[in-house]
């Protein structure tokens, strides 16, 4: 006998595989299965109840608890015909689209700016163009009629100067430019990203093959950095079409209404609830938002595919400014920032101060407490104040135990309940906060078990999670993916199920991220009005809705003095979330 | 005594067969190592056992408990199956401190407090860790890492530890002595080891058994002088050892025996692997380096070579030799000048394998 056939006989030999390839066929595991399927399961019920309330009201002819309700098309029929619902939809989307085209090419250069140039300052210059993101659409937009509205103060000055005012806020192209810089920093996060990824060889072989500056940057950075200037280009589309408190505060006046006006409207035209031409509208609305959200994840899907191909991290070289360069740099940028936030908070802080003002008064004799004074002598407003500090420091981490619970149901998940969750994350992305309000508002209404929670802020509570669902999410699944697989896996095999491991490996290490999270989430909450427009009532009021309501009656003292203290607890809640090293750059 | 007995396990990802059917059996006191080029399924294999991958079809036994079966549909998650996995990268949690990641094993399985720190103060001490139990891993060296690794994956006692590549993150020198001790304390605690590794020089200092993989199969499975020794196929010959490869044809077979040769030369060979061989057809042969003795005196049963360059290696020198189409390395204690020498190459470490086996 030959050794090798020796050795052959000891070696176990697979049977030749057969002609075909059984159907992977995976055994059970213990998985934390029930876990993620009741999660991902009660999820889908907070989300998807109020959407199906919002189609079902939309198909009845009346109010929900209506006697009379039955089902019919007459609130379609309604809405279709109505022509102020078409005007209000043609200037929704000249808004949305004249917004991208102020935001997008202001966030390209800026990102450009900071991340490919040599500019001075950029540590602050990273977060504070960051700032007009966290200050809320109804503040700005006050801030923006006190300061540079028809009798605003710096109106007031230029007028004293040139004997006219050279600006009016008070049509579509103010909204449009003023939306439009308040949102430039939502264009940058996502271009500054693409552009940090982007290794520097790239543009280096282009000018060592002779292309200069401009070239490398039209003919390479451009092309590189497009796909997520297109996904900047769409985010903010869907930011456009769901805004309200640019054009509540600066088209109303002139009755210039746009789809969420619209259906704010709706409720005073008519006197009676019209709940079902609400629900129309909000269709119409969610209908056009839903494909853009899909759009989206199809363009972020791609990007980061772009993004794979341009190799590690690379070492980012800096291109130099120059002196002129500089000046002319940190100019623009700081009059955008004097514009964006400069104008509006200033306005709001002087306004705050004062009752009285006008040709010839001078602002110093006129300083006040009074406004505040003011504040704390309605019961309402005390409450609203006290009631969106509980709200956003205690909801906010009540909210983010709840993403973590989600974000554990989905994290390392393959099963079909994850792609349950990632379709169910996309939806609130589509909703307008004002809609998940009403949405919610009705779902108290509805279901006779939760009426008694409806006066409570346990509603606006719900609310507010599934309205910061998609962005607090985000941050948690960004901050458990940190956790090295390995880190789990070794707890496994130590002879921890995987709720051991969440609890005594996951958890602790992404214990930091949390407090991050938090404070960031808490912002969310804070800036929050549109959710509790419809939603909030006696007892569970909130500043930033209480000032929509208090516009309508024209109370400019009192929301001044509530928009400055709004203000001021959103600095505080940035200034924590930097504190706790929170990533504001994701 | 039989640890793990491991039957026919296969694994696809998606449409790709990883595993093809593995089987072997480890007993108690002994090592096994896993050994195979990147992707020939050796890693996957262990993941398996551990149960964080699930294969499709076999069927896994430690200590006698059945962790995975296929046709039942049976697969017991890793915390059930009473094993201890060192990884690669040590995944030492960061939030703990040395105590507490080797406490933690026993913390899960209940043992009370007083056992658990008697316990763990034993095996630190035993590794030599005693004094860093309140330091934290990012405090530590990477052989420290190492051995705290160890120590986490030992002392709650597993039935079976899995090792994954457990040296390749240490340094050269670290390494050697690290595959020794390892040797050591399994045989001295006699647990059954399978371990990991794509390092043929660690497999053959650690390992009682090595199985060798290739494409998710082994290939073969032998103790380590054996599989050195005497490879049933070419790449099992090729996988292991410094080697020349020599392309030629089969000119005269007499049993085990072949005249091989080539373009100006012939060799006496021994064939192996299956397969039918017949004179004239193309055949390869492995010769390890050692297996070549060069000299510049003329000998009876050497063949005259060119010797077109000697190289210096520190410990010694390499010689690349020459004769018409064949071309080889050999090994020696001293420089040699270019020229004519006479090499040789023993018929019996001569390994001709025919075209395909």
């Amino acid at each position: 006998m030959s050794p090798d056939n020796q050795a052959a006989a000891r070696v176990a030999v697979a049977p030749p595989s057969h002609a075909f390839v059984p159907a992977p066929k995976t055994p059970k595991v213990a998985n934390a299965g029930l876990f993620r399927v009741i999660v991902i399961g009660l999820l889908a019920i907070a989300v998807l109840a109020p959407v199906g309330l919002i189609v079902y009201q939309s198909f009845l002819n009346a109010p929900f608890f209506s006697a009379r309700a039955k089902l019919s098309l007459d609130a379609y029929a309604y809405v279709l015909n109505d022509p102020s619902f078409y005007k209000a939809l043609g200037t929704t989307a000249m808004f949305a689209f004249g917004m991208v085209a102020v935001a997008v090419p202001l966030g390209g250069i800026l990102a450009f700016l900071i991340t490919r140039t040599d500019i001075r300052f950029k540590r602050t210059l990273e977060v504070l163009v960051l700032v007009p993101m966290f200050i809320s659409s109804i503040v700005l937009a006050f801030g923006y009629t006190v300061s540079i509205g028809p009798t605003g103060f710096l109106s007031l000055f230029v007028r004293d100067i040139i004997g006219f005012v050279p600006w009016n806020i008070y049509n579509l192209p103010g909204m449009i430019v003023i939306a439009g810089l308040s949102h430039v920093p939502h264009v940058y996060l996502y271009v500054s990203a693409a552009m940090k990824n982007l290794p520097s060889d790239l543009e280096e072989a282009a000018r060592t093959s002779g292309a200069n500056i401009w070239q490398v940057s039209r003919d390479v950075t451009l092309p590189m950095v497009l796909p997520s200037l297109i996904f900047a280009a769409s985010l903010n589309i869907l930011l456009g079409f769901e805004t309200f408190g640019i054009p509540l505060v600066l088209g109303d006046p002139n009755g210039i209404m746009v789809l969420t006006t619209y259906i704010y409207k709706l409720t005073t035209l008519f006197g009676t609830p019209t709940y079902q031409l609400m629900a129309v509208v909000a269709m119409v609305l969610v209908l056009i938002t839903i494909p853009l959200v899909w759009m989206q994840r199809r363009l972020l899907r791609n990007s980061r595919r772009y993004a794979a191909l341009g190799g590690k991290g690379a070492r980012v070289s800096t291109l130099k400014l120059g002196r002129g360069g500089q000046i002319t740099a940190l100019s623009v940028i700081a009059l955008w920032l004097f514009v964006s936030v400069g104008l509006p908070v200033g306005g709001i802080t002087v306004r705050a101060f004062v009752n009285a003002w006008g040709e010839g008064v001078n602002l110093f004799s006129q300083l006040t407490f009074a406004n505040f004074d003011g504040l704390l002598e309605v019961p309402s407003l005390v409450r609203g104040m006290i009631n969106t500090m509980i709200l956003s420091v205690v909801g906010g981490a009540l909210a983010v135990g709840i993403y973590l619970l989600i974000g554990l149901a989905g994290h390392r998940n393959n099963g079909i309940s994850n792609t349950v969750l990632d379709y169910i994350v996309l939806l609130p992305r589509a909703l307008p906060g004002l809609i998940v309000g009403l949405a919610f508002f009705w779902v108290f209404l509805f279901i006779p078990l939760l009426t008694p929670l409806r006066p409570t802020l346990i509603s606006l509570f719900v609310a507010y999670v599934v309205v910061g669902l998609s962005y607090g999410l985000r941050l948690l699944q960004g901050t458990l993916i940190q956790v090295a697989p390995e880190l789990e896996e070794s707890a496994r095999t130590t002879g921890a199920t995987i709720g051991r491991t969440w609890r005594d490996v996951v958890i602790p290490i992404v214990r930091p991220g949390l407090a991050g999270a938090w404070a960031l989430i808490m912002i969310i909450f804070l800036r929050e009005y549109a959710t509790g427009v419809y939603l909030m009532g006696a007892g569970t009021e909130v500043i930033g809705s209480l000032m929509v309501s208090l516009l309508q009656t024209g109370a400019m003292s009192t929301i001044a003095a509530l928009a400055l203290i709004s203000i001021i607890m959103t600095g505080a809640g940035l200034a924590l979330a930097l504190r706790l090293g929170a990533r504001i750059h994701d | 005594m039989t640890e793990l007995i491991v039957e026919n396990v296969q694994k696809w990802l998606g449409g790709l067969q990883i595993l093809k059917g593995a089987s072997f059996t480890a007993t108690r006191g002994s090592i096994v190592a896993l050994l195979g080029a990147s992707g020939s399924g050796k890693t996957t294999l262990l993941r398996c056992i551990a149960g964080l991958e699930q294969p499709e079809i076999g069927k896994i036994v430690i200590g006698g408990k059945t962790v995975l079966n296929g046709e039942a549909k049976l697969a017991l998650p890793p915390e059930q199956r009473n094993i201890g996995l060192v990884f690669q990268s040590y995944a030492l949690w960061p939030h703990r401190t040395v105590r507490d990641n080797v406490g933690y094993g026993l913390k899960l399985r209940g043992v009370n407090g007083d056992e658990t720190a008697k316990r763990v103060q034993a095996i630190l001490d035993r590794m030599g860790l005693g004094h860093l139990a309140d330091r934290f891993p990012s405090q530590l060296s990477g052989g420290q890492q190492q051995r705290v690794a160890i120590c986490r994956a030992l002392v709650y006692e597993p039935r079976v530890l899995l090792l994954d590549e457990p040296l390749s993150n240490l340094d050269a020198k670290l390494r050697e002595e690290a595959r020794y001790w390892i040797r050591k304390l399994i045989l001295d605690l006699e647990i059954c080891a399978i371990l990991v590794t794509h390092d043929q020089g660690e497999a053959l200092a650690a390992a009682d058994n090595i199985l060798l993989l290739q494409d998710g199969r082994i290939v073969q499975e032998g103790a380590p002088h054996e599989i050195y020794t005497n490879p049933n196929s070419f790449y099992s010959a090729d996988f292991l050892g410094a080697n020349n490869i020599v392309n030629g044809k089969i000119e005269r077979v007499d049993g085990g025996i072949a005249v091989f040769g080539g373009n100006g030369w012939t060799l006496g060979g021994t064939v192996r692997g299956g397969g039918p061989v017949s004179a004239g057809s193309d055949a390869r042969a492995v010769i390890r380096v050692e297996q070549i003795a060069v000299s510049d005196q003329p000998a009876p049963d050497a063949i005259e070579m060119e010797l077109d360059d000697s190289i210096y290696l520190g410990d010694k020198w390499e010689y690349r030799l020459r004769r018409g189409d064949f071309a080889a390395r050999a090994h020696g204690t001293r420089k040699m000048e270019p020229g004519k020498v006479y090499a040789r190459i023993p018929a019996e470490s001569v390994w001709v394998f025919p075209n395909g086996a």
